[in-house]
């Protein structure tokens, strides 16, 4: 069965690789023949920096001011770090999947000796190479421009975790994402309206990319803590500024190892059971 | 295993959602969607054998793109047997999946923005076709196809029959044994159609390949294939070969004369049937058998320039085929 495949790991590993890097590089070259929206995309970016960075600038007016344990330093790091951190984990190209099951595309890729799962995965790295490039660049230029005070973590464990933790958020968005996407197996109108309630809103609100979690009430935190938004942005941001310790640290990994490990069985599964509704239409 | 091809009672249904006319009626199709079973396929049975070639025809909505995705692992079907290459195609292995390819008319897996040698690279890549064989497959084809000079060009500015020859391409690189096409010269003007017709043949002869090619259009599969199969609404209702196919349906011959004067069409009706007339050209129906003698009649009793007789339009066969399904 598929399923196995995918766990099966292959004969001839340079040939597998060679495979995917292609699709990185095409995916790479896609990119660039829409450059305009690629560049209206990182605007969109800019500008959700620019708003956020002048309220959060006025409410901490007071350099000596410190509300839900943020400094001025500390929230204008936080609203940098985000810019930073959702170009690597929320930019992706699998938000495409579901057009591709309701026009049918999908069947181009089906008749194809290719791992569907490795095939998106590759491109959405393709996707986040790219970003990433452009967010440093943002990132230096706004720096500049704005010359906010900037919180520089020095110890080196809340470095790697910080890092650790954007790695788990890439593959616990992927994840998210897919499942989101294959909503358009069965309803293949709303793929897109799926996509932007819980990708567009759920996930941009509760993974802390609007304005830090913290601010909620004690209540909700908890119950954050168990959902799996929340360490997409927030929590890769909090163990960088080392506003959570040793184990909660530990916790926060296993909630989210937990997550990941649920739905990439859920995913295969859906996806199964969507191939088998799967009428690829249009072709 | 000499069978490319089995397919024993295959059976496919679609669960539809129906919409509801107007702005209520889609609301209300959210809430309680009604559905209806849609029988794609009734329980059809075919056996195709390794290097042959076989047309599928029948109008839109038949079943022959249904076939198709079935046999190529697309859909999933809801009873039957099917085996292709002694695969079950759905499983989708990746054994399977290099030894066949499908070309669809409609749409393309050629990357719209980017030149059609990034999508033939690409899957080289995805086909692990070494480089070597790659290199001479590409070259081959190409020449062929003569798009040498277009493989640079963003897909999007090619002209259809130009990118339909970049789909063959990139469908063919890989050598598949199977090669399932459907509707290939859709769209395409008659020279681009026959272009891509002597191009398939020609690689059927070459390369023994198995080939099924679905199409609406009777004159795509006149001097291609050996074998055909009618379907229609969801069954099979002719499989056999070309001439069996106009003998089986095709009762009538038509005659075409030039008359050089005005005749008394009455007394041409004693011979035939008159099936069109616009002076001097008449077209006649006659029974198959007595053809020869409807013909010398003809040209003895009447003023006939010119005379030819043909078999009837392949298309009015199978139009009468389907019209016959349809009734009962």
């Amino acid at each position: 069965m598929w399923s196995e495949r995918f766990l099966v790991v292959k004969k001839n590993p340079s040939m597998k690789l060679q495979k995917y890097l292609m699709i990185l590089k095409i995916s790479f070259l896609q990119e660039f023949a829409y450059r305009f929206n690629f560049v209206m995309w990182r605007v969109r970016n800019v500008i959700q920096v620019f708003i956020a960075f002048y309220f959060w600038d006025t409410l901490f007016a007071d350099p000596g001011k410190v509300i839900f344990g943020y400094d001025r330093a500390k929230i204008l790091t936080y609203v940098f770090a985000i810019l930073f951190i959702r170009s690597i984990v929320l930019s992706a190209r699998a938000v495409d999947i579901a057009g591709q099951i309701s026009n049918g595309e999908l069947s181009n890729l089906l008749l194809k000796p290719v791992n569907f799962f490795k095939y998106w995965f590759a491109r959405d790295l393709s996707s986040k190479a790219l970003n990433v490039v452009f967010a440093f660049i943002e990132t230096f230029l706004l720096y500049l421009l704005l010359r906010p005070p900037i919180f520089l973590q020095t110890t080196l464990i809340n470095l790697i975790g910080a890092i650790v933790f954007v790695l788990l958020a890439i593959l616990l968005f992927y994840f998210l994402l897919f499942i989101t996407n294959m909503v358009a197996f069965w309803m293949p109108e709303n793929g897109w309206a799926a996509q932007f309630l819980i990708i567009g809103i759920v996930t941009e609100f509760f993974s802390g990319g609007v304005f830090p979690l913290n601010i909620f009430p004690e209540g909700a935190q908890v119950v954050f803590g168990y959902l799996p938004f929340q360490y997409l942005l927030y929590f890769p941001v909090q163990v960088y500024l080392g506003n959570v310790a040793g184990a909660e640290i530990t916790r926060g990994f296993v909630v989210v190892v937990g997550w990941i490990v649920a739905l990439y069985f859920l995913t295969t599964k859906i996806w199964l059971r969507g191939l088998k509704n799967y009428a690829s239409e249009g072709r | 295993m000499n069978k490319a091809i089995l397919i024993d009672h295959l059976v496919k249904e679609f669960v539809v959602n129906e919409k509801r006319p107007g702005f209520i009626g889609g609301i209300s199709s959210i809430f309680s969607p009604k559905k209806k079973i849609v029988k794609a396929l009734k329980g059809i049975s075919l056996s195709v054998n390794k290097g042959e070639f076989v047309g599928f025809i029948g109008p839109n909505g038949a079943g022959k793109t249904t076939t198709l995705k079935i046999l190529s692992g697309l859909l999933y079907p809801t009873d039957g047997f099917v085996e292709v290459l002694d695969h079950d195609p759905w499983e989708r292995k990746e054994e399977f999946l290099k030894r066949i390819s499908l070309v669809m008319g409609q749409k393309n897996q050629l990357w719209w923005d980017l030149p059609a040698i990034e999508t033939f690279e690409l899957n080289r890549a995805i086909y692990g076709i070494p480089k070597k064989e790659y290199e001479k497959n590409l070259e081959e084809l190409v020449d062929l196809l003569s798009v040498g000079k277009l493989l640079k060009t963003q897909v999007r500015r090619l002209s259809l029959g130009q990118r339909m020859k970049m789909e063959l391409i990139a469908a063919l690189l890989h050598k598949p044994e199977i090669l399932f096409l459907d509707e290939p010269t859709i769209g395409l003007d008659v020279i681009a159609q026959q272009k891509v017709r002597d191009f398939i043949y020609q690689y059927n002869k070459k390369y023994e390949s198995t080939i099924l090619l679905t199409s609406h259009n009777m004159s795509d599969l006149v001097d291609l294939a050996e074998r055909m199969v009618v379907i229609n609404d969801g069954q099979i209702v002719f499989d056999g070969d070309f001439g069996e196919l106009i003998r089986h349906f095709g009762k009538n011959k038509l005659i075409k004369i030039s008359l050089s004067q005005e005749v008394d069409i009455k007394k041409l009706e004693s011979i035939g049937k008159v099936v069109s007339l616009s002076f001097p050209q008449v077209t006649l129906s006659v029974p198959r058998a007595s053809s020869a003698v409807a013909a010398s009649e003809l040209l003895q009793e009447f003023p006939v320039a010119d005379l030819t007789i043909e078999e009837v339009p392949i298309e009015d066969v199978v139009r009468k085929v389907f019209g016959g399904k349809e009734k009962s």
